[in-house]
């Protein structure tokens, strides 16, 4: 196996001495199906920017590929990395096929239209992802769930190793959830791609990843002043399987938020316990406690 | 095959518009208040002795005029385009990074301080309003650019907020200013079309075209820029490049049209959004389309505006507002209706 996308040492601060990511080291294998998870504020678009190549980090080393993402042309990296990113509908009604075109701009010819091979993509594309019927269709006019499928079929076409979704179920129902994981997994087993995932249901994500990464918010001092930057709280990230990442434990202390967690079958599931729950507070605290997590006190 | 643009389709919808062009010009080179014929004007008018009236009147008043308003027509169209693609505002025109006060103010300075010099056939009013411009939108540039990387909020608000600044610096020389100079800078600030010499009219037809074409070599990074920059960056797109080439260009054309004709307004707005709706948003064929539409849109207008109060002239501006709107409304009506039937 070899590395499809590494951070070592990666620290990046939107304001000097108030870090977002700091110190974070990983190593996503190629192939593998990592899921992203973690409370607002804790850097999971900024990582997502920073393998994009859209930020570069203030410390610490990010190579794509096996080679170093600063050593990337704009239109080199966008030969390895593809990004979805949320609900962008431009202003004017580009269709669908116009639309996942657009991913083979740089490779136009030097009068700006597509080749044979371009063409090939597209087609490929819009049929891996199943929107081949709606090709002529405007954009805006698809449903949510149908729009995402062909910004994913955009991605595909630019025909690059790796991809990088952002809450790519965010806006969807039930239904259309399940739909855009079962097309993810499948991009990732047929066509042996790197999918990295932005995502707040870690409950499809444990069904369907291969690795999870939880990242948390920096726990500073109100300043978020710090005259130095090695000072960083580690463990601000936990990596690893599913199972073992996403532990009720785990997303309570990440969270702070108390879970009720639950094996159905082979897979477990973990709810959030909202304050108004009957009962709330026995149950998490009752769940909480058998992983041992310090937590409130009892109130039963 | 899954329906883009081919390279095909392209070249028959322009060269079809550029022969409806054409084909407009000639039409409208024998509309006026003089009935001429080509026929006697092709016998020349070489002989100062005898002078050929229908020759002198074609090729000294008509067709210099129908020149100046394709040019003026097809760079505010072709402007139009660009800045609504990079600013991915459909409400953008090429007057909206204050273009228009910036000529004017320079309009007025001219008008105002009295000079009567003349620069390569040019009176002082349009050197004054070409730097203007272009000194306004190297303002609104380096304003917009302290804001932020991709900065096109910020540069839409010190457009507006650069407008408004100049607008009343406008009025207020305007309130202290002789009486007759007011009309001179009022009737160009209406937009105005005058007939201009040859020399004039290949140098400005010759840049609009250059600039038009460079724009052409961008137009699919365009397509990829309006769904972001942060996208077009993922797609591989060069943003900072396109941006910037984008802007200079399109503000260069702008300048050059406002320099020769003032500020007449509407058509870099409805010309784009008219082809779009019947044609489609890609900027390829965009573009080209539009500079053609916009100069045939705006050679009719003139023409009405000399003949319908002949022999007196309405400011063209006011032609392509009263006949522009409701063209363009009934268009709107029609091809949203086609849009909704598809869904």
């Amino acid at each position: 196996m070899t590395a499809s996308a590494q951070l070592q040492d990666v620290t990046f601060a939107y304001r000097p001495g108030c870090p977002v990511l700091a110190g974070v080291s990983l190593t996503v294998e190629r192939g593998t199906f990592l899921a992203v998870a973690g409370p607002n504020g804790a850097g999971k678009s900024t990582l997502l920017n920073l393998l994009a190549g859209l930020l570069a980090p203030q410390a610490g080393t990010i190579s794509i590929e096996a080679g170093d993402i600063r050593s990337y042309s704009r239109r080199d990296l966008a030969r390895k990395v593809a990004v979805v990113r949320q609900e962008s509908i431009p202003p004017f009604g580009f269709s669908v096929a116009e639309t996942v075109m657009m991913a083979r701009t740089p490779h136009y010819g030097p009068w700006g239209f597509e080749s044979q091979r371009d063409r090939t993509l597209l087609a490929e594309a819009l049929d891996a992802t199943d929107t081949t019927q709606f090709a002529a269709r405007p954009l805006a006019d698809l449903s949510g769930g149908e729009r995402q499928r062909v910004l994913i079929a955009r991605a595909l076409a630019q025909d690059t190793p790796i991809l990088l979704l952002d809450e790519p179920t965010s806006f969807l129902d039930l239904k259309h959830q399940i739909e855009i994981y079962d097309l993810l997994k499948s991009i990732q087993r047929d066509k042996g791609r790197t999918i990295i995932a932005i995502t707040h249901d870690i409950n499809l994500a444990a069904q369907y990843c291969d690795q999870a990464l939880m990242l948390q918010p920096y726990q500073g001092p109100d300043t978020c002043e710090r005259s130095d930057p090695s000072d960083a709280a580690t463990g601000q990230y936990r990596i690893g399987p599913p199972s073992a990442v996403f532990t009720p434990a785990g997303i309570e202390q990440a969270f702070g938020v108390r879970v009720f967690a639950a094996p159905v079958g082979r897979e477990s599931v973990i709810l959030p316990l909202g304050h108004l729950a009957a009962d709330a507070g026995k149950i998490g605290l009752q769940q909480a406690s058998d992983k041992a997590t310090p937590s409130e006190p009892n109130k039963t | 095959m899954h329906r883009t643009l081919s390279p095909r389709t392209l070249l028959i919808r322009v060269a079809s518009a550029a022969v409806v062009l054409v084909a407009v010009m000639l039409a409208c080179a024998l509309v006026g208040t003089e009935r001429v014929s080509f026929v006697n004007a092709l016998s020349g008018g070489s002989d100062p002795a005898s002078p050929n009236p229908d020759f002198e009147i074609l090729m000294h008043v008509r067709v210099p005029r129908i020149i100046l308003a394709a040019i003026v027509g097809a760079a505010l169209a072709g402007a139009g385009v660009t800045f609504q693609a990079v600013l991915r505002n459909p409400l953008a025109d090429p007057y909206i990074l204050g273009i228009s006060s910036g000529a004017g103010l320079g309009a007025i300075l001219a008008v105002i301080g009295g000079l009567n010099w003349t620069l390569f056939g040019r009176s002082p009013i349009a050197a004054f309003a070409f730097a203007g411009a272009l000194g306004t939108v190297w303002l609104v540039w380096v304003v917009g650019r302290v804001t932020g990387k991709f900065h096109v909020t910020g540069l839409l608000l010190a457009g507006v907020v650069v407008n408004a600044c100049f607008s009343a610096v406008i009025m207020f020389l305007t309130s202290i200013a002789r009486s007759q100079e007011v009309h001179a800078t009022i009737f160009w600030l209406m937009g105005n079309m005058a007939e201009e010499e040859f020399f004039v009219l290949w140098v400005s037809g010759g840049s609009v075209l250059a600039g038009l074409v460079a724009l052409f070599f961008i137009s699919p990074q365009l397509n990829a820029l309006s769904f972001g920059p942060a996208e077009a960056q993922s797609m591989g797109v060069n943003v900072r490049r396109t941006q910037v080439v984008a802007f200079a260009v399109a503000a260069f054309i702008t300048a050059v049209a406002v320099s020769l004709s003032g500020l007449i307004g509407f058509v870099g707005l409805i010309v784009p959004h008219a082809v779009r709706l019947v044609f489609g948003p890609d900027h390829r064929q965009l573009l080209p389309l539009s500079s053609l539409v916009g100069a045939v849109f705006l050679l009719l207008a003139d023409t009405l505006a000399r003949v319908v109060v002949a022999p007196a002239q309405l400011p063209v501006g006011v032609v392509t507002a009263m006949l522009g709107g409701p063209f363009f409304l009934v268009l709107l009506m029609r091809y949203n209706r086609k849009v909704c039937r598809l869904t």
